[in-house]
Protein backbone atom coordinates (compact mmCIF):
# COMPACT_ATOMS: atom_id res chain seq x y z
CA UNK A 1 0.00 0.00 0.00
CA UNK A 2 1.22 3.36 -0.63
CA UNK A 3 2.03 5.57 2.61
CA UNK A 4 1.74 9.57 2.86
CA UNK A 5 -0.98 9.49 -0.11
CA UNK A 6 1.86 8.89 -2.54
CA UNK A 7 1.26 5.69 -4.65
CA UNK A 8 3.85 2.36 -4.83
CA UNK A 9 3.48 0.38 -7.56
CA UNK A 10 2.05 -1.85 -5.82
CA UNK A 11 -0.80 0.34 -5.78
CA UNK A 12 -1.63 -0.12 -9.58
CA UNK A 13 -4.83 -2.57 -10.22
CA UNK A 14 -5.25 -4.31 -12.93
CA UNK A 15 -9.08 -3.78 -13.73
CA UNK A 16 -11.37 -5.96 -15.89
CA UNK A 17 -14.22 -4.36 -17.33
CA UNK A 18 -16.61 -7.19 -18.50
CA UNK A 19 -20.05 -6.46 -20.73
CA UNK A 20 -22.50 -8.09 -22.48
CA UNK A 21 -22.73 -7.82 -26.23
CA UNK A 22 -26.74 -9.57 -26.79
CA UNK A 23 -29.84 -8.57 -28.33
CA UNK A 24 -32.00 -6.49 -27.22
CA UNK A 25 -34.74 -7.54 -25.29
CA UNK A 26 -36.81 -4.44 -25.78
CA UNK A 27 -37.09 -5.00 -29.51
CA UNK A 28 -37.56 -8.60 -29.85
CA UNK A 29 -41.24 -9.08 -31.16
CA UNK A 30 -43.05 -11.57 -28.81
CA UNK A 31 -46.01 -13.38 -31.16
CA UNK A 32 -49.92 -14.15 -29.82
CA UNK A 33 -48.49 -17.49 -29.01
CA UNK A 34 -46.01 -16.03 -26.44
CA UNK A 35 -43.09 -17.40 -28.52
CA UNK A 36 -40.41 -14.72 -29.35
CA UNK A 37 -38.94 -13.68 -32.45
CA UNK A 38 -35.99 -12.24 -32.25
CA UNK A 39 -35.07 -11.57 -35.72
CA UNK A 40 -35.49 -7.86 -35.59
CA UNK A 41 -33.74 -7.36 -32.12
CA UNK A 42 -30.31 -5.36 -32.95
CA UNK A 43 -26.83 -6.02 -31.12
CA UNK A 44 -26.33 -3.63 -28.39
CA UNK A 45 -24.15 -3.98 -25.24
CA UNK A 46 -25.62 -4.14 -21.52
CA UNK A 47 -27.80 -1.29 -20.37
CA UNK A 48 -26.06 -0.70 -17.35
CA UNK A 49 -22.69 -1.14 -18.91
CA UNK A 50 -21.89 2.10 -19.67
CA UNK A 51 -22.06 2.95 -15.76
CA UNK A 52 -19.91 0.25 -15.38
CA UNK A 53 -17.09 1.07 -17.27
CA UNK A 54 -17.03 4.68 -16.22
CA UNK A 55 -16.56 2.55 -12.80
CA UNK A 56 -13.73 0.82 -14.81
CA UNK A 57 -11.98 3.98 -15.99
CA UNK A 58 -12.04 5.73 -12.13
CA UNK A 59 -10.38 2.85 -10.96
CA UNK A 60 -8.01 2.58 -13.45
CA UNK A 61 -7.03 6.38 -13.12
CA UNK A 62 -6.65 6.56 -9.48
CA UNK A 63 -4.36 3.42 -9.77
CA UNK A 64 -2.62 4.14 -12.58
CA UNK A 65 -2.97 0.70 -13.36
CA UNK A 66 -4.58 -1.53 -16.91
CA UNK A 67 -7.71 -1.87 -17.73
CA UNK A 68 -8.66 -4.83 -19.75
CA UNK A 69 -12.05 -4.76 -21.65
CA UNK A 70 -13.97 -8.51 -21.71
CA UNK A 71 -17.13 -9.84 -23.44
CA UNK A 72 -18.11 -13.19 -24.24
CA UNK A 73 -19.94 -14.94 -27.26
CA UNK A 74 -20.91 -12.87 -30.03
CA UNK A 75 -19.68 -9.91 -27.96
CA UNK A 76 -18.43 -7.09 -30.28
CA UNK A 77 -15.20 -5.93 -28.58
CA UNK A 78 -14.62 -2.96 -29.89
CA UNK A 79 -17.70 -1.42 -27.97
CA UNK A 80 -15.28 -1.25 -25.02
CA UNK A 81 -12.31 -0.27 -27.69
CA UNK A 82 -13.97 2.71 -28.70
CA UNK A 83 -14.64 3.98 -25.47
CA UNK A 84 -11.04 4.33 -24.25
CA UNK A 85 -10.07 0.94 -23.32
CA UNK A 86 -6.81 0.12 -24.39
CA UNK A 87 -6.86 -3.88 -24.86
CA UNK A 88 -9.52 -6.06 -24.57
CA UNK A 89 -10.25 -9.92 -24.74
CA UNK A 90 -13.27 -12.04 -26.19
CA UNK A 91 -14.71 -15.61 -25.67
CA UNK A 92 -15.70 -16.38 -29.10
CA UNK A 93 -17.64 -19.17 -28.76
CA UNK A 94 -19.17 -19.22 -25.50
CA UNK A 95 -23.37 -19.94 -26.47
CA UNK A 96 -26.14 -17.58 -25.15
CA UNK A 97 -26.40 -19.60 -21.76
CA UNK A 98 -29.90 -19.20 -19.56
CA UNK A 99 -28.54 -20.35 -16.21
CA UNK A 100 -26.10 -17.45 -14.83
CA UNK A 101 -24.17 -19.88 -13.42
CA UNK A 102 -22.37 -20.51 -16.50
CA UNK A 103 -22.13 -17.75 -17.82
CA UNK A 104 -20.64 -16.62 -14.88
CA UNK A 105 -17.93 -20.23 -15.51
CA UNK A 106 -16.71 -18.42 -18.85
CA UNK A 107 -16.05 -14.94 -17.07
CA UNK A 108 -14.49 -16.80 -14.51
CA UNK A 109 -12.12 -18.88 -16.52
CA UNK A 110 -11.38 -16.08 -19.09
CA UNK A 111 -10.37 -13.73 -15.63
CA UNK A 112 -8.34 -16.48 -14.87
CA UNK A 113 -6.33 -16.76 -18.18
CA UNK A 114 -6.07 -12.93 -18.37
CA UNK A 115 -4.31 -13.59 -15.11
CA UNK A 116 -3.68 -11.06 -11.93
CA UNK A 117 -6.58 -9.60 -12.32
CA UNK A 118 -7.49 -7.41 -9.22
CA UNK A 119 -11.01 -6.01 -9.69
CA UNK A 120 -13.92 -7.10 -12.10
CA UNK A 121 -16.51 -4.33 -12.98
CA UNK A 122 -19.93 -5.44 -14.48
CA UNK A 123 -23.04 -4.28 -15.16
CA UNK A 124 -25.53 -5.26 -12.73
CA UNK A 125 -28.08 -6.33 -15.45
CA UNK A 126 -31.56 -6.48 -14.64
CA UNK A 127 -31.79 -9.29 -17.20
CA UNK A 128 -28.87 -11.50 -15.46
CA UNK A 129 -28.64 -10.23 -11.94
CA UNK A 130 -27.20 -14.23 -10.89
CA UNK A 131 -23.82 -12.92 -13.11
CA UNK A 132 -21.80 -10.78 -11.11
CA UNK A 133 -22.46 -12.92 -7.87
CA UNK A 134 -22.02 -16.65 -9.19
CA UNK A 135 -18.89 -14.75 -10.63
CA UNK A 136 -17.97 -13.56 -7.45
CA UNK A 137 -18.78 -16.90 -5.52
CA UNK A 138 -16.54 -18.90 -8.22
CA UNK A 139 -13.50 -16.72 -7.88
CA UNK A 140 -14.20 -17.17 -4.36
CA UNK A 141 -13.65 -13.17 -4.31
CA UNK A 142 -15.72 -10.54 -2.28
CA UNK A 143 -18.93 -8.99 -4.19
CA UNK A 144 -20.49 -5.39 -4.04
CA UNK A 145 -23.68 -5.21 -6.32
CA UNK A 146 -26.17 -2.57 -7.31
CA UNK A 147 -24.22 0.53 -6.77
CA UNK A 148 -23.60 3.43 -8.35
CA UNK A 149 -19.81 4.67 -8.51
CA UNK A 150 -16.55 3.28 -7.72
CA UNK A 151 -12.36 4.14 -7.62
CA UNK A 152 -9.51 3.42 -5.84
CA UNK A 153 -8.01 4.94 -2.45
CA UNK A 154 -4.99 3.64 -0.63
CA UNK A 155 -5.24 0.08 -2.67
CA UNK A 156 -8.66 -0.02 -1.82
CA UNK A 157 -11.63 0.09 -3.80
CA UNK A 158 -14.31 2.79 -2.58
CA UNK A 159 -17.88 2.37 -3.67
CA UNK A 160 -20.90 4.45 -3.37
CA UNK A 161 -24.41 3.32 -3.39
CA UNK A 162 -27.46 4.67 -2.77
CA UNK A 163 -29.86 3.01 0.38
CA UNK A 164 -32.62 4.93 1.18
CA UNK A 165 -32.12 8.72 1.13
CA UNK A 166 -28.48 8.25 1.90
CA UNK A 167 -25.32 7.68 0.40
CA UNK A 168 -23.12 4.62 1.74
CA UNK A 169 -19.89 4.24 1.29
CA UNK A 170 -18.10 1.10 1.23
CA UNK A 171 -14.25 0.33 1.44
CA UNK A 172 -13.46 -3.02 -0.32
CA UNK A 173 -10.05 -5.03 -0.03
CA UNK A 174 -9.01 -6.67 -3.68
CA UNK A 175 -9.77 -8.90 -5.04
CA UNK A 176 -13.19 -8.29 -5.70
CA UNK A 177 -16.66 -8.05 -8.03
CA UNK A 178 -18.28 -4.89 -8.48
CA UNK A 179 -21.89 -4.68 -9.97
CA UNK A 180 -22.60 -1.39 -11.02
CA UNK A 181 -26.66 -0.57 -11.66
CA UNK A 182 -26.85 2.72 -14.57
CA UNK A 183 -28.42 5.63 -13.32
CA UNK A 184 -29.54 6.76 -16.84
CA UNK A 185 -29.20 5.65 -20.63
CA UNK A 186 -25.17 6.65 -22.23
CA UNK A 187 -24.66 10.37 -21.98
CA UNK A 188 -22.35 10.42 -24.74
CA UNK A 189 -21.27 7.36 -27.47
CA UNK A 190 -17.94 7.22 -29.60
CA UNK A 191 -18.21 9.13 -32.75
CA UNK A 192 -16.43 8.16 -35.79
CA UNK A 193 -13.03 8.73 -34.88
CA UNK A 194 -12.85 6.44 -31.90
CA UNK A 195 -14.46 3.72 -33.68
CA UNK A 196 -11.61 4.46 -36.11
CA UNK A 197 -9.33 4.27 -33.47
CA UNK A 198 -10.63 1.35 -31.68
CA UNK A 199 -9.82 -1.10 -34.88
CA UNK A 200 -6.40 -0.66 -34.09
CA UNK A 201 -6.44 -1.46 -30.93
CA UNK A 202 -5.42 -4.70 -29.59
CA UNK A 203 -8.16 -7.88 -29.49
CA UNK A 204 -7.33 -11.48 -27.80
CA UNK A 205 -9.72 -14.15 -29.07
CA UNK A 206 -9.97 -17.04 -26.93
CA UNK A 207 -12.14 -20.23 -27.33
CA UNK A 208 -13.45 -22.14 -24.95
CA UNK A 209 -10.65 -25.23 -25.63
CA UNK A 210 -8.27 -22.51 -25.41
CA UNK A 211 -9.96 -21.63 -21.76
CA UNK A 212 -10.16 -25.69 -20.62
CA UNK A 213 -13.44 -25.78 -20.18
CA UNK A 214 -16.79 -26.48 -21.70
CA UNK A 215 -20.38 -25.36 -21.03
CA UNK A 216 -23.87 -26.09 -21.18
CA UNK A 217 -27.42 -25.48 -19.81
CA UNK A 218 -28.19 -28.05 -16.93
CA UNK A 219 -32.01 -26.90 -17.50
CA UNK A 220 -34.53 -27.56 -20.24
CA UNK A 221 -36.80 -25.16 -22.14
CA UNK A 222 -40.65 -26.12 -22.06
CA UNK A 223 -41.55 -23.22 -24.30
CA UNK A 224 -42.84 -19.83 -23.24
CA UNK A 225 -46.20 -18.57 -22.73
CA UNK A 226 -48.26 -14.97 -22.52
CA UNK A 227 -48.44 -14.12 -18.74
CA UNK A 228 -51.66 -14.37 -17.23
CA UNK A 229 -52.39 -11.02 -16.25
CA UNK A 230 -55.62 -10.16 -14.80
CA UNK A 231 -57.27 -8.16 -17.71
CA UNK A 232 -56.99 -3.97 -17.18
CA UNK A 233 -60.39 -3.04 -16.86
CA UNK A 234 -60.03 0.35 -19.55
CA UNK A 235 -62.55 3.19 -20.02
CA UNK A 236 -62.87 5.55 -23.06
CA UNK A 237 -65.41 7.49 -24.91
CA UNK A 238 -66.42 10.88 -23.17
CA UNK A 239 -64.27 11.54 -20.40
CA UNK A 240 -66.29 12.55 -17.90
CA UNK A 241 -68.27 9.59 -18.04
CA UNK A 242 -65.06 7.31 -18.16
CA UNK A 243 -63.72 9.36 -14.96
CA UNK A 244 -67.16 8.41 -13.05
CA UNK A 245 -66.76 5.14 -14.00
CA UNK A 246 -63.22 4.98 -12.84
CA UNK A 247 -63.60 6.38 -9.43
CA UNK A 248 -66.60 3.80 -8.86
CA UNK A 249 -64.79 1.17 -9.89
CA UNK A 250 -61.63 2.10 -7.43
CA UNK A 251 -64.19 2.71 -4.91
CA UNK A 252 -66.00 -0.39 -5.41
CA UNK A 253 -62.20 -2.01 -5.45
CA UNK A 254 -61.38 -0.73 -1.84
CA UNK A 255 -58.86 2.05 -3.42
CA UNK A 256 -60.66 4.76 -2.40
CA UNK B 1 -32.63 -35.61 -4.43
CA UNK B 2 -35.06 -33.87 -2.00
CA UNK B 3 -36.58 -30.84 -2.90
CA UNK B 4 -35.18 -28.68 0.70
CA UNK B 5 -35.27 -25.03 0.16
CA UNK B 6 -32.87 -22.26 1.80
CA UNK B 7 -34.61 -18.73 1.58
CA UNK B 8 -31.95 -16.32 1.82
CA UNK B 9 -32.96 -12.86 3.86
CA UNK B 10 -30.99 -9.55 4.53
CA UNK B 11 -34.37 -7.45 4.75
CA UNK B 12 -38.29 -7.37 4.99
CA UNK B 13 -39.52 -7.30 1.66
CA UNK B 14 -40.49 -10.22 -0.44
CA UNK B 15 -39.78 -12.39 2.83
CA UNK B 16 -43.98 -13.70 2.19
CA UNK B 17 -43.64 -14.30 -1.51
CA UNK B 18 -40.55 -16.10 -0.98
CA UNK B 19 -41.99 -18.38 1.99
CA UNK B 20 -44.76 -19.35 0.32
CA UNK B 21 -42.85 -20.29 -3.09
CA UNK B 22 -41.22 -22.48 -1.05
CA UNK B 23 -43.73 -24.12 1.27
CA UNK B 24 -45.27 -25.07 -2.24
CA UNK B 25 -42.49 -27.40 -2.75
CA UNK B 26 -43.88 -29.07 0.54
CA UNK B 27 -40.47 -29.91 1.80
CA UNK B 28 -38.88 -28.33 4.54
CA UNK B 29 -37.57 -24.72 4.35
CA UNK B 30 -35.01 -22.75 6.14
CA UNK B 31 -34.53 -19.16 6.68
CA UNK B 32 -30.90 -17.98 6.59
CA UNK B 33 -30.97 -14.58 7.94
CA UNK B 34 -27.86 -11.95 7.89
CA UNK B 35 -28.89 -8.92 9.49
CA UNK B 36 -30.61 -7.71 12.75
CA UNK B 37 -32.23 -10.28 15.83
CA UNK B 38 -35.42 -8.07 14.78
CA UNK B 39 -35.57 -9.20 11.59
CA UNK B 40 -34.75 -12.74 12.41
CA UNK B 41 -37.95 -12.74 14.31
CA UNK B 42 -39.65 -11.12 11.62
CA UNK B 43 -38.54 -14.05 9.76
CA UNK B 44 -39.07 -16.55 12.12
CA UNK B 45 -42.90 -15.86 12.54
CA UNK B 46 -43.64 -15.52 8.88
CA UNK B 47 -43.95 -19.49 8.40
CA UNK B 48 -40.20 -21.17 8.09
CA UNK B 49 -39.75 -24.68 9.24
CA UNK B 50 -36.12 -23.64 10.76
CA UNK B 51 -34.56 -19.90 10.76
CA UNK B 52 -30.47 -19.77 10.76
CA UNK B 53 -29.13 -16.50 11.89
CA UNK B 54 -25.95 -14.70 11.38
CA UNK B 55 -26.24 -11.73 13.40
CA UNK B 56 -24.35 -8.37 11.57
CA UNK B 57 -23.19 -5.93 13.16
CA UNK B 58 -23.96 -2.21 12.38
CA UNK B 59 -20.73 -1.06 10.44
CA UNK B 60 -20.38 -4.21 8.40
CA UNK B 61 -22.38 -4.70 4.93
CA UNK B 62 -24.01 -8.24 4.55
CA UNK B 63 -21.86 -9.00 1.65
CA UNK B 64 -18.95 -9.44 3.72
CA UNK B 65 -20.91 -12.31 5.53
CA UNK B 66 -21.52 -14.39 2.27
CA UNK B 67 -18.50 -16.75 2.76
CA UNK B 68 -19.65 -17.79 5.98
CA UNK B 69 -23.29 -18.08 4.68
CA UNK B 70 -22.01 -20.27 2.15
CA UNK B 71 -20.20 -22.50 4.27
CA UNK B 72 -23.07 -23.29 6.00
CA UNK B 73 -25.47 -23.60 2.55
CA UNK B 74 -22.72 -26.20 1.74
CA UNK B 75 -22.96 -28.10 4.82
CA UNK B 76 -26.51 -28.49 4.44
CA UNK B 77 -27.01 -28.87 0.56
CA UNK B 78 -30.41 -27.56 -0.10
CA UNK B 79 -32.22 -28.67 -3.55
CA UNK B 80 -33.32 -24.93 -3.17
CA UNK B 81 -31.56 -21.49 -2.54
CA UNK B 82 -34.28 -18.67 -2.97
CA UNK B 83 -33.05 -14.49 -2.64
CA UNK B 84 -34.91 -11.73 -3.35
CA UNK B 85 -33.30 -9.25 -6.38
CA UNK B 86 -31.76 -7.23 -3.16
CA UNK B 87 -28.26 -6.22 -4.02
CA UNK B 88 -27.12 -8.45 -0.49
CA UNK B 89 -29.37 -11.16 -1.19
CA UNK B 90 -27.86 -11.64 -4.31
CA UNK B 91 -24.30 -11.56 -3.19
CA UNK B 92 -24.99 -14.00 -0.71
CA UNK B 93 -26.78 -16.43 -3.02
CA UNK B 94 -24.03 -16.11 -5.81
CA UNK B 95 -21.62 -17.21 -3.30
CA UNK B 96 -23.78 -19.89 -1.97
CA UNK B 97 -24.89 -21.49 -5.59
CA UNK B 98 -21.11 -21.32 -6.75
CA UNK B 99 -20.32 -23.29 -3.51
CA UNK B 100 -23.39 -25.51 -4.10
CA UNK B 101 -22.74 -26.11 -7.92
CA UNK B 102 -26.27 -24.49 -8.63
CA UNK B 103 -27.99 -23.84 -11.70
CA UNK B 104 -28.71 -19.83 -11.38
CA UNK B 105 -31.72 -18.70 -12.94
CA UNK B 106 -32.86 -14.94 -13.20
CA UNK B 107 -36.43 -13.73 -12.44
CA UNK B 108 -38.47 -16.52 -11.03
CA UNK B 109 -42.20 -15.97 -10.73
CA UNK B 110 -42.92 -19.47 -9.25
CA UNK B 111 -42.30 -22.98 -8.97
CA UNK B 112 -43.17 -26.46 -8.68
CA UNK B 113 -41.84 -30.06 -8.00
CA UNK B 114 -42.55 -32.61 -10.62
CA UNK B 115 -41.14 -35.34 -9.19
CA UNK B 116 -37.12 -35.66 -9.11
CA UNK B 117 -37.27 -32.23 -11.58
CA UNK B 118 -37.93 -28.44 -10.52
CA UNK B 119 -40.41 -26.71 -12.87
CA UNK B 120 -39.81 -22.76 -13.13
CA UNK B 121 -41.79 -20.11 -14.43
CA UNK B 122 -39.69 -16.95 -15.38
CA UNK B 123 -40.27 -14.15 -17.04
CA UNK B 124 -38.07 -13.12 -19.77
CA UNK B 125 -38.29 -10.11 -22.67
CA UNK B 126 -39.17 -7.84 -20.03
CA UNK B 127 -41.76 -9.15 -18.65
CA UNK B 128 -43.29 -9.89 -22.23
CA UNK B 129 -43.65 -13.53 -21.72
CA UNK B 130 -43.23 -16.88 -18.88
CA UNK B 131 -40.48 -19.23 -19.73
CA UNK B 132 -40.81 -22.75 -18.66
CA UNK B 133 -37.77 -24.12 -17.47
CA UNK B 134 -36.75 -27.75 -16.04
CA UNK B 135 -33.68 -28.98 -14.31
CA UNK B 136 -32.66 -32.09 -12.27
CA UNK B 137 -29.76 -30.11 -10.35
CA UNK B 138 -29.20 -27.86 -7.40
CA UNK B 139 -30.86 -24.69 -7.90
CA UNK B 140 -30.69 -20.86 -6.94
CA UNK B 141 -33.40 -18.71 -8.08
CA UNK B 142 -33.69 -14.81 -7.90
CA UNK B 143 -37.20 -14.60 -7.34
CA UNK B 144 -39.52 -11.66 -8.58
CA UNK B 145 -43.05 -13.55 -8.04
CA UNK B 146 -45.88 -11.32 -6.99
CA UNK B 147 -45.52 -10.38 -3.06
CA UNK B 148 -48.23 -12.04 -0.61
CA UNK B 149 -48.50 -10.82 2.76
CA UNK B 150 -46.61 -13.31 4.98
CA UNK B 151 -48.82 -15.44 7.89
CA UNK B 152 -47.82 -14.49 11.37
CA UNK B 153 -47.85 -18.11 12.90
CA UNK B 154 -45.70 -19.44 15.72
CA UNK B 155 -42.17 -18.92 15.34
CA UNK B 156 -39.94 -21.18 14.52
CA UNK B 157 -36.63 -21.73 16.52
CA UNK B 158 -33.66 -19.31 15.77
CA UNK B 159 -30.32 -21.23 15.70
CA UNK B 160 -27.17 -18.53 15.33
CA UNK B 161 -24.65 -19.05 13.16
CA UNK B 162 -21.30 -17.61 15.01
CA UNK B 163 -20.10 -14.81 12.25
CA UNK B 164 -16.31 -15.20 12.21
CA UNK B 165 -15.26 -12.54 10.39
CA UNK B 166 -11.80 -11.78 8.55
CA UNK B 167 -11.04 -8.19 9.60
CA UNK B 168 -12.45 -5.33 7.32
CA UNK B 169 -12.01 -7.03 3.86
CA UNK B 170 -15.36 -4.79 3.67
CA UNK B 171 -16.78 -1.95 5.65
CA UNK B 172 -19.07 1.15 5.90
CA UNK B 173 -16.78 4.55 5.88
CA UNK B 174 -19.32 6.66 6.05
CA UNK B 175 -22.95 7.61 5.04
CA UNK B 176 -24.35 10.61 4.10
CA UNK B 177 -27.58 12.17 2.96
CA UNK B 178 -28.18 12.28 -1.23
CA UNK B 179 -29.76 15.44 -0.85
CA UNK B 180 -33.36 14.75 -0.59
CA UNK B 181 -36.48 13.74 1.67
CA UNK B 182 -38.18 11.17 -0.42
CA UNK B 183 -39.98 9.63 2.78
CA UNK B 184 -43.52 11.54 1.78
CA UNK B 185 -43.79 9.42 -1.87
CA UNK B 186 -42.22 6.36 -0.28
CA UNK B 187 -44.30 5.87 2.74
CA UNK B 188 -47.79 7.12 0.76
CA UNK B 189 -50.60 5.19 0.62
CA UNK B 190 -51.74 6.85 -3.09
CA UNK B 191 -49.13 8.19 -5.59
CA UNK B 192 -50.15 10.40 -8.35
CA UNK B 193 -47.15 10.59 -10.77
CA UNK B 194 -46.67 12.53 -13.82
CA UNK B 195 -44.67 11.42 -16.91
CA UNK B 196 -43.90 13.48 -20.05
CA UNK B 197 -47.35 13.24 -21.15
CA UNK B 198 -47.63 16.80 -19.41
CA UNK B 199 -46.92 19.33 -21.57
CA UNK B 200 -45.52 22.28 -19.26
CA UNK B 201 -44.37 22.80 -15.62
CA UNK B 202 -47.33 24.93 -15.82
CA UNK B 203 -49.71 22.52 -15.69
CA UNK B 204 -48.51 20.73 -12.49
CA UNK B 205 -51.12 23.17 -10.31
CA UNK B 206 -53.79 20.53 -12.40
CA UNK B 207 -52.14 17.40 -10.89
CA UNK B 208 -51.58 18.94 -7.60
CA UNK B 209 -55.62 20.00 -7.59
CA UNK B 210 -56.22 15.78 -8.43
CA UNK B 211 -53.63 14.58 -5.69
CA UNK B 212 -55.36 16.68 -3.47
CA UNK B 213 -58.47 15.19 -3.62
CA UNK B 214 -56.86 11.71 -3.45
CA UNK B 215 -55.04 12.61 -0.43
CA UNK B 216 -52.32 11.37 -2.22
CA UNK B 217 -48.31 11.93 -2.62
CA UNK B 218 -46.52 13.45 -5.87
CA UNK B 219 -44.61 11.31 -8.16
CA UNK B 220 -43.17 11.13 -11.34
CA UNK B 221 -41.32 9.12 -14.12
CA UNK B 222 -37.36 9.39 -14.49
CA UNK B 223 -37.01 12.33 -17.57
CA UNK B 224 -39.51 14.70 -15.64
CA UNK B 225 -37.77 14.63 -12.56
CA UNK B 226 -33.69 14.22 -14.26
CA UNK B 227 -34.16 16.13 -17.61
CA UNK B 228 -36.71 18.64 -17.38
CA UNK B 229 -36.21 18.84 -13.63
CA UNK B 230 -40.17 20.04 -12.89
CA UNK B 231 -39.89 17.79 -9.71
CA UNK B 232 -37.66 17.27 -7.37
CA UNK B 233 -35.00 13.89 -8.09
CA UNK B 234 -36.15 12.13 -5.19
CA UNK B 235 -39.75 11.50 -6.26
CA UNK B 236 -38.91 9.84 -9.43
CA UNK B 237 -40.17 6.23 -9.44
CA UNK B 238 -38.56 3.31 -10.96
CA UNK B 239 -35.51 1.25 -11.14
CA UNK B 240 -32.87 4.15 -10.44
CA UNK B 241 -35.42 6.09 -8.31
CA UNK B 242 -37.91 5.21 -5.80
CA UNK B 243 -39.07 1.60 -4.88
CA UNK B 244 -42.85 2.10 -3.90
CA UNK B 245 -45.57 -0.19 -2.37
CA UNK B 246 -48.84 2.79 -2.33
CA UNK B 247 -52.49 1.05 -2.05
CA UNK B 248 -52.74 3.32 -5.20
CA UNK B 249 -50.85 4.50 -7.47
CA UNK B 250 -51.89 6.81 -10.64
CA UNK B 251 -49.75 7.45 -13.44
CA UNK B 252 -50.70 10.29 -16.09
CA UNK B 253 -48.98 10.26 -19.27
CA UNK B 254 -46.26 7.56 -18.66
CA UNK B 255 -45.55 4.98 -21.01
CA UNK B 256 -44.28 2.26 -18.93
CA UNK B 257 -41.27 1.68 -19.64
CA UNK B 258 -39.56 -1.45 -17.86
CA UNK B 259 -37.48 0.92 -15.80
CA UNK B 260 -40.37 2.85 -14.54
CA UNK B 261 -42.43 -0.15 -14.34
CA UNK B 262 -39.61 -2.24 -11.97
CA UNK B 263 -40.18 0.93 -8.97
CA UNK B 264 -43.67 0.22 -8.80
CA UNK B 265 -43.79 -3.58 -8.84
CA UNK B 266 -45.32 -3.08 -5.22
CA UNK B 267 -48.22 -1.24 -6.08
CA UNK B 268 -51.57 -2.78 -5.07
CA UNK B 269 -53.85 -0.70 -7.85
CA UNK B 270 -52.60 1.00 -10.92
CA UNK B 271 -54.20 3.45 -12.54
CA UNK B 272 -53.03 4.52 -16.09
CA UNK B 273 -54.27 7.76 -18.04
CA UNK B 274 -52.80 7.63 -21.30
CA UNK B 275 -53.62 8.89 -24.87
CA UNK B 276 -52.40 6.11 -26.48
CA UNK B 277 -54.00 2.90 -26.06
CA UNK B 278 -51.08 0.50 -27.02
CA UNK B 279 -48.99 2.11 -24.18
CA UNK B 280 -47.20 -0.66 -22.77
CA UNK B 281 -48.43 0.56 -18.86
CA UNK B 282 -51.82 -0.77 -20.25
CA UNK B 283 -49.99 -4.36 -20.11
CA UNK B 284 -49.80 -4.03 -16.49
CA UNK B 285 -52.34 -1.62 -15.25
CA UNK B 286 -55.08 -2.92 -13.12
CA UNK B 287 -57.18 0.33 -14.95
CA UNK B 288 -57.20 2.68 -17.38
CA UNK B 289 -58.40 5.46 -19.39
CA UNK B 290 -57.70 5.95 -23.18
CA UNK B 291 -57.74 9.74 -23.21
CA UNK B 292 -55.95 13.35 -23.00
CA UNK B 293 -55.27 13.95 -19.32
CA UNK B 294 -56.02 17.44 -19.92
CA UNK B 295 -59.84 16.20 -20.23
CA UNK B 296 -59.14 13.41 -17.94
CA UNK B 297 -57.45 14.74 -14.94
CA UNK B 298 -60.29 17.98 -14.75
CA UNK B 299 -63.05 15.34 -14.80
CA UNK B 300 -61.78 12.91 -12.27
CA UNK B 301 -60.92 15.70 -9.94
CA UNK B 302 -65.14 16.11 -10.59
CA UNK B 303 -66.08 12.91 -10.35
CA UNK B 304 -64.07 12.49 -6.52
CA UNK B 305 -65.92 15.82 -5.28
CA UNK B 306 -69.20 15.07 -6.76
CA UNK B 307 -70.08 11.58 -6.02
C1 LIG C 1 -30.35 2.78 -17.02
C2 LIG C 1 -31.69 3.45 -17.10
C3 LIG C 1 -32.41 3.65 -15.91
C4 LIG C 1 -33.66 4.26 -15.95
N1 LIG C 1 -34.35 4.44 -14.78
C5 LIG C 1 -35.58 4.98 -14.81
C6 LIG C 1 -36.35 5.15 -13.60
O1 LIG C 1 -35.91 4.82 -12.51
N2 LIG C 1 -37.59 5.71 -13.70
C7 LIG C 1 -38.13 6.11 -14.89
O2 LIG C 1 -39.28 6.60 -14.90
N3 LIG C 1 -37.44 5.97 -16.04
C8 LIG C 1 -36.18 5.43 -16.03
N4 LIG C 1 -35.48 5.31 -17.20
C9 LIG C 1 -36.05 5.93 -18.42
C10 LIG C 1 -37.12 5.06 -19.08
O3 LIG C 1 -36.47 4.15 -19.95
C11 LIG C 1 -38.10 5.90 -19.89
O4 LIG C 1 -37.40 6.66 -20.85
C12 LIG C 1 -38.95 6.86 -19.06
O5 LIG C 1 -39.55 6.17 -17.97
C13 LIG C 1 -40.05 7.47 -19.92
O6 LIG C 1 -40.74 8.46 -19.19
P1 LIG C 1 -42.24 8.85 -19.57
O7 LIG C 1 -43.10 7.66 -19.51
O8 LIG C 1 -42.60 10.01 -18.72
O9 LIG C 1 -42.08 9.42 -21.04
P2 LIG C 1 -42.50 8.80 -22.44
O10 LIG C 1 -41.97 7.44 -22.60
O11 LIG C 1 -42.16 9.83 -23.44
O12 LIG C 1 -44.08 8.66 -22.35
C14 LIG C 1 -44.97 9.72 -22.37
C15 LIG C 1 -46.36 9.11 -22.46
O13 LIG C 1 -47.33 10.15 -22.37
C16 LIG C 1 -48.41 9.86 -23.25
N5 LIG C 1 -49.06 11.13 -23.54
C17 LIG C 1 -48.61 12.14 -24.31
N6 LIG C 1 -49.49 13.16 -24.28
C18 LIG C 1 -50.53 12.79 -23.51
C19 LIG C 1 -51.75 13.41 -23.10
N7 LIG C 1 -52.08 14.65 -23.48
N8 LIG C 1 -52.59 12.70 -22.30
C20 LIG C 1 -52.28 11.45 -21.90
N9 LIG C 1 -51.13 10.82 -22.24
C21 LIG C 1 -50.27 11.49 -23.03
C22 LIG C 1 -47.74 9.20 -24.43
O14 LIG C 1 -48.68 8.38 -25.12
C23 LIG C 1 -46.64 8.39 -23.78
O15 LIG C 1 -47.08 7.07 -23.50
C24 LIG C 1 -34.21 4.70 -17.19
C25 LIG C 1 -33.51 4.47 -18.36
C26 LIG C 1 -32.26 3.86 -18.34
C27 LIG C 1 -31.55 3.62 -19.62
Amino acid sequence: MGTNGKRGLDDQMKTVIAYKWARDGERAAVREDGSVDWRNAKMTAGEDDPAALSAAKAIAAATGGALVGLTIGDGDASWALARGVEQSVSVTDAPTLTDNAQTAAVLAAAVRAIGNVDVIVIGDSEQHPGVPVTLAGLLGWPAVVGIDSATARDGRLEIVRKVGDDHQVLSLATPAVLGVAALSAEESAPGMKELLAARKRPLTKMTLADLGITVADAVSNRGSHLPATKPVRVFDGDPTLAAEQLVGALRADGAL
Amino acid sequence: MSMDTWVLVTDARHVGAMLAAARGLGTPVTAAVVGSRALAELVAAAGPDTVVWVEQDAQIPVEAYAARLAAAVVLAAPRVLISSTAPAARVLLGAAAARRGSVVLPAVVDLAADGDHLVVQRSAVGGAVIETLETSSPVAIVFTGEDVEAPVGSPAAIETIPADLPASDLCLIRTEPAGGDSSGVRAAARVVSVGRGVKSKADLPLIEELAAALGAEIGCSMPVADDLGWISKDRYVGRSGQHIAPRLYVALGISGAPQHMEGIRDAKVVVAVNSDKDAPIFRTADFGIVGDLYEVVPALVAALGTT
